[in-house]
């Protein structure tokens, strides 16, 4: 995308007089390439559109109508479903858990990794080398959920909320990504804001902070989202229904109400769509910081 | 002060202000050690014992124990080893058909094609619902009684109960959640590493003659070398530890639990979590190191396999 194209042609339009090249009268032709592309492309959307369709048709359908006719147009466009799913599956609840769990873990998240990545990637530190390897090699630790279900319980936090906020507290790939980050930014700064007489916290809180911008919201992203879709964790460490996330909620919900697809597919509409409009604000960061390994390797 | 704790390139401050930045750092260094360091290592530790989901309960030493009963003893250990088998079937279909899918869409929309934002968008979007939205979704998408997909099987006269079904055949849809739910990490990481690739070597290979299928043996394929590494060695790794979407689509059902959700079964119920004795804890942190060495076993070889590739490409 940012290779620069404008230059390419000079050194190829000569070879272009001697001989008229391949792609010339291919690109006079029919254009199979695209047609099948499109082909392509539109048979396996439909495998992403459709199950969406599904979705939103059974979400306006009363439930005779859905035993009757599940996949047929619905007659008409009604919300009973979504006010029933609204109050029965509990919504107002379980979304204000799961943004106070997201919150929390989050800013605590992004806060702390601030102050162990800007040392280490300075190397400013004694020891910082080590510590960046403990981050890099526990990505292939063995996983840490009997034990860690353990401290929690001994600590008597099994069932509450800080205890759940715990476990959401660090992430070794978001550490990785700003320390990564953090290099990029020239260390001549550092030298003017101490000569100028700026303290450690203050210029990393107030100078480094907002240069690194792109990488902070690169994982925050990805860590919110990850605590916002978790399921495994809540399903172990919360009983209390007062506590459930809405991930949790839901599946409550599908137990209870297992049969009635319409009020479960308004729900499961309503979760979406704030995640789909979020999505589309913040994809340039998302996509980013998944793919941030491809290019490097 | 006797002992310095930061270099000497540290320019923020003499004397007792040298301490600022370890004491800055000292609490999410402490956290990462308490939540993810400590506890993993624990694991191992933990699948010599016979400890229970109980607070205060006695832990007792039981050597190994645990690991002898899961791998050879009785009809338990035959479930658990056809487990394994499965959690290699499920990672060996899963990688091959997310990596080739993947590629192939990468390359369709590394095309200029018009509406190529709205695919890839499209494709995308299962990733950042999470497991539950996308297991509701395909729960809904294969209602056996009459839903969309048995409606178009009907046509071919094929009788399926989906995920109700055999466990071979929830098995296999399973699997095609899964590949659906995340093919599209896969295309983006491909799309990003095709768009490194300079655009000069295509134009000169077609000057020489070269067509789309020598086009993309000779230059993509080399070229893309690490978003194929990290593809492969991501697809190998995620599929071996993927569950979640067995707990969302079908549950625990004999004859499709792979070693992940065998793991959280043993150690905290099969469905939902309440402190009970009957929680065998060291038995599935057993499990789970068994699971591990398969990661790690598995991984490297991806990793030695991926190694000698770029050795092979880039020298």
């Amino acid at each position: 995308m940012t290779i620069p194209r404008d230059d390419a042609p000079e050194m190829i339009v000569p070879a272009l007089d001697a001989e008229p090249p391949v792609v010339e009268r291919v690109g006079k032709g029919f254009p199979w390439g695209k047609v099948i592309s499109y082909v392509v492309l539109s048979l396996f959307a439909l495998l992403y559109l459709a199950p969406l369709f599904m979705l939103v048709n059974a979400s306006f359908k009363p439930l005779s109508e859905f035993f009757r006719d599940p996949i047929g147009l619905a007659s008409g466009i009604n919300f009973d479903n979504y006010t029933k799913a609204w109050e029965l599956a509990n919504f107002p609840r379980y979304l204000l858990n799961s943004a106070i769990y997201t919150a929390i873990a989050t800013a605590v998240f992004v806060f702390t990794t601030l102050f162990v990545a800007f040392p280490i990637s300075r190397g400013i530190i004694k020891g910082g080398g080590a510590i960046l390897t403990l981050y890099v090699v526990a990505l292939f630790l063995p996983p840490a959920l009997i034990p860690q279900f353990q401290l929690i319980l001994n600590l008597g936090l099994y069932n509450t909320r800080v205890g759940y906020i715990m476990l959401f507290l660090v992430n070794a790939i978001g550490m990785i990504i700003v320390v990564n980050y953090i290099k990029s930014i020239p260390k001549e700064l550092d030298e003017s804001a101490a000569v100028d007489g700026c303290g450690y916290f203050r210029f990393v809180w107030s100078i480094v902070l907002p240069l690194i911008r792109p990488a902070i919201a690169t994982v925050t992203v990805l860590h919110a989202i990850g605590i916002w879709n978790e399921l495994i964790l809540p399903t172990i460490y919360l009983t209390n229904s007062d506590l459930y996330p809405i991930t949790r909620g839901l599946i409550v919900f599908q137990g209870q109400y297992g049969s009635d697809w319409p009020a479960l597919a308004s729900a499961v509409l309503m979760l979406m769509l704030p995640m789909l409009v979020l999505f589309m604000f913040l994809q340039r960061y998302i996509i980013g910081g998944l793919t941030s390994g491809a290019v490097k390797g | 002060m006797a002992i310095s704790l930061v270099k000497k390139n540290y320019l923020f401050g003499q004397g007792r202000k040298r301490w600022v930045p370890w004491l800055l750092l000292l609490p999410g260094f402490g956290l990462y050690l308490l939540i993810a360091v400590g506890p993993s290592l624990a694991t191992a530790v933990y699948s010599f014992t016979d400890a229970s989901g109980v607070r205060g309960a006695p832990v007792n030493w039981i050597g190994f124990e645990n690991y002898d009963e899961f791998l050879f003893r009785g009809l338990a250990s035959r479930d658990n080893l056809a487990a394994l088998q499965r959690t290699l079937i499920f990672m060996v279909v899963v990688t091959t058909v997310q990596f080739g899918l993947g590629l192939v869409l990468a390359l369709l929309l590394n095309q200029k094609l018009r509406g190529r934002t709205f695919f890839r968008t499209l494709f995308f979007i299962p990733v950042i619902l999470g497991v539950v939205i996308q297991g509701l979704m395909w729960q809904l998408f294969l209602y056996p009684a009459g839903g969309p997909v048995a409606e178009v099987f009907g046509w071919f006269g094929i009788q399926s109960e989906f995920l109700g079904g055999a466990p071979t055949e929830a098995f296999i849809w399973v699997m095609v959640v899964q590949i659906w739910a995340n093919v599209g990490i896969t295309m983006m990481i491909f799309l990003a590493g095709m768009q490194t690739i300079d655009e000069t070597l295509y134009e000169a290979a077609r000057i020489d003659g070269a067509g789309g299928w020598n086009l993309f043996k000779n230059i993509t394929w080399p070229q893309l070398t690490p978003a194929i590494n990290t593809n492969f060695l991501l697809n190998v790794i995620g599929s071996l530890q993927a569950w979640q979407l067995f707990l969302v689509l079908i549950g625990y059902r004999p004859g499709t639990q792979v070693l992940g959700y065998l793991v959280f079964a043993e150690g905290f119920g099969q469905t939902t979590g309440s402190v009970s004795a009957a929680f065998r804890q060291g038995y599935a942190a057993a499990a789970s190191i068994v699971l591990f060495f398969l990661v790690l076993v598995l991984g490297m070889s991806a990793n030695w396999i991926v190694q000698r590739r770029e050795r092979k490409y880039l020298g």
